[in-house]
């Protein structure tokens, strides 16, 4: 049983993201096509019929995300609670879902490629949509200021659909306007839409901080303070190459602007991808403003932070806990757990013990030495005097093996769990995975950096894992409690993933943006940079 | 590729990513701020009353409390309907002293399911 609900939690969970990334996609493709593209003076035939397209599949994919959801969740509420199923689709989640569900199959049957014009009809089922998404946020749940909360997470998920939904269809515009100076005015167009978005969502964010955050204190002192601390950095970015763009849209010939755009465009829209899941990651945590007690103080933070040597030695793995979920389920049974509030499946959380602590500290060093020394060589590479440092990707094979070694000390081949069985444990399996994806790394950057990969998809693998590793980082487990421990580890993990994030963009931006666009040697300094800075955070990591 | 193969191979990366970066976080945030009996407490028996409050409003309907015994036995605990939107209340009678579990499932209206325990020990009046 806690197998399957560990199952359905973990799926439930991943829905839950999708459903919020096809939403914005579906919502932003109505809302172009009814601000952006409908007002275009010249034929735009074909560009609305394929955004009508992209707004189907948007659509299907969200009914099939909203089904999927509301099934795993009934499965989870029927199974641990032992409810006849009558009561759990009274449930809000079901209605929500539901909604969610009609709504979007409402979307696919007026959006047939066949109609041509007006399309005001679609606006009804993406308020639907929002207002479906909005029942299963944190403001329905809350005490106090139920209804304005809910009217701001209705105006900021409609300002982030516009917005962040939007851009894939201006790069499928730009793409199929039938003249470099239609898609320039599409993208002014957009530009005002965006504009206005933007400042919607802020002004509709900072009132949503105010009741959910709370205080500066909360911040830094808890987890969802922190994770929204990192969602207005983001936002950061993103308003940056905004910028970037709207510069563009607004001066020079649109000839030679028009790849810029594209290849700025599609950063935005990755970056933009992090923030959605960074939100939707924040909905499955408690607000700071419920969490009075037990949150990591200013000192506590600068004394973890502090710079301190590198711990080089490594406790022996005989010195660990045998079995790491034994222990954390005899700590359960006697009641010594830290944390109070769990999900079904979970089994609470256990502090680690100090040689834990130490052996996850050398881990870091470790892999923080050969993270620098990749960083510096990759700038050595990008100057071009010394050709030998082009190699520097080789030295993700020695990471891989480390982090297969080291990640789960009580598995294969250091402890005694068998290789096949820790395949079973989702943790063990997400480190596994990471291994591989660090080979396909070297693999991949390697062959990129020597000049065996001409393709421009071959050498887009690099920037892409390491953006979706940053953002793995961002959306990786949370306490549900004040944990001072969880949250000094996730505050160190923060930058850690912006850097990785800034780090696959910018490299993205150097390989795609066109040789007379300036940015694009700015970009190719600042990635190695970035790399390089990670190495230094992973040196500087502490536990204790 | 065509420029529709690869708007469609941009769209499965697009929704690969989209999974695979919200796989993580399993967690909801419905939380116990406070509760009668307390955590690892002593009360008075043979009848307890019992009041769990949260930081959210919890479908009542929908949750669950249950007076686990020492012996492993499980008994569960009839809701009091006129409890606020954030607590739960019930009433644990004939409680003999000993070690008790007070297992508690919640869902929270926004449709997050969190559940925990609280250990107590009944003493004889």
């Amino acid at each position: 049983m806690a197998r399957l609900l560990q199952v359905f939690g973990f799926l439930s969970v991943l829905f839950r993201g999708a459903t919020l990334t096809f939403q914005s996609l579906a919502v932003g493709g109505i809302v172009f096509l009814m601000f952006v593209v409908r007002r275009a003076e010249e034929d735009s035939a074909a560009l609305r019929h394929a955004c009508l397209r992209w707004i189907r599949r948007s659509a299907l994919a969200l009914a099939a995300m909203q089904i999927s959801y509301v099934l795993a969740n009934s499965i989870i509420l029927r199974q641990s609670a032992d409810m006849p199923l009558r009561d759990v689709l009274g449930a809000n989640f079901v209605l929500a879902g539901v909604i969610g569900i009609v709504s979007a199959f409402t979307v696919i049957a007026l959006s047939s490629s066949t109609r041509s014009v007006g399309y005001a009809d679609l606006l009804l089922p993406a308020v639907a949509i929002i207002a479906s998404s909005v029942m299963t946020s944190h403001s329905v749940a809350r005490l106090e200021y139920r209804a304005p909360l809910m009217a701001f997470t209705a105006l900021h998920q409609a300002a982030t659909a516009t917005w962040l939904g939007g851009l894939p269809y201006l790069l499928i515009a730009i793409r199929q306007a039938p003249s470099p100076e239609f898609a320039r005015r599409l993208s002014a167009r957009f530009s005002q839409l965006a504009l206005v978005s933007v400042a919607v969502l802020a002004s509709a964010g900072f009132l949503l901080s105010l009741a959910y955050v709370g205080s500066v204190r909360a911040i830094y002192g808890t987890s969802y303070g922190a994770m929204v601390a990192t969602k207005v950095l983001l936002f950061g970015l993103l308003l940056f190459l905004g910028a970037l763009n709207f510069q563009l849209v607004h001066r020079g010939p649109a000839s030679s602007i028009l790849a810029s755009l594209k290849r700025f465009g599609e950063a935005e829209i990755g970056i933009g991808i992090t923030v959605i899941l960074t939100a939707a990651s924040l909905t499955s945590l408690p607000p700071a403003a419920d969490l009075v007690q037990d949150r990591v103080t200013g000192s506590e933070i600068i004394a973890r932070m502090s710079p301190h040597p590198p711990r080089f030695g490594s406790p022996s793995v005989q010195e660990l806990p045998e079995d790491a979920y034994a222990a954390q389920k005899k700590a359960f049974e006697v009641g010594s757990l830290s944390t109070e509030s769990y999900v079904p499946g979970q089994t609470g959380t256990r502090p680690n013990t100090p040689a834990e602590k130490a052996w996850s500290e050398y881990n870091h060093h470790w892999a923080g030495v050969v993270v620098l020394t990749m960083g510096l060589l990759a700038l050595i590479a990008q100057a071009g005097r010394v050709s030998w440092a082009r190699n520097w990707p080789l030295a993700f094979f020695g990471l891989s093996a480390f982090l297969f070694l080291r990640s789960d000390p009580e598995t294969w081949p250091l402890g005694p769990v068998g290789f096949w069985a820790t395949l079973a444990d989702p943790e063990v399996l997400l480190h596994r995975f990471f291994a591989v994806l660090v080979i396909a790394l070297a693999v991949f950057e390697w062959r990129v950096q020597t000049g065996r990969v001409a393709s421009d998809r071959g050498r887009l693998v690099f920037p892409v894992l390491i953006a979706v590793s940053g953002a793995l980082l961002l959306t990786h487990s949370h306490s549900l409690g004040n944990l001072k421990e969880e949250v000094l580890a996730e505050l160190s993990h923060i930058p850690l993933a912006i850097l990785a994030v800034t780090a696959g963009w910018s490299r993205w931006l150097e390989l795609r943006l066109p040789t007379e666009n300036q940015t694009r040697s700015v970009m190719a300094r600042l990635w190695p940079l970035c790399i390089a800075l990670i190495g230094v955070v992973l040196l500087n990591y502490r536990e204790m | 590729m065509r420029p529709g193969r690869r708007n469609f191979c941009a769209f499965i990366l697009f929704a690969a990513t989209a999974a695979l970066l919200s796989v993580p976080p399993a967690a909801a945030h419905a939380v116990l701020l406070e509760s009668s009996p307390a955590q690892k407490s002593a009360v008075s028996g043979p009848d307890v009353p019992i009041k769990l409050r949260f930081n959210v409003r919890i479908d009542a309907l929908r949750s669950r409390l249950t007076l686990i015994r020492l012996d492993g036995s499980a008994q569960a605990l009839e809701l009091s309907k006129r409890s606020p939107a954030d607590t739960l209340s019930a009433e644990a009678t004939g409680l003999a002293a000993g070690a008790y579990r007070l297992r508690w499932q919640v869902l929270a209206s926004d449709g997050h399911i969190t559940r925990g325990e609280i250990p107590f020990t009944v003493t004889s009046s």
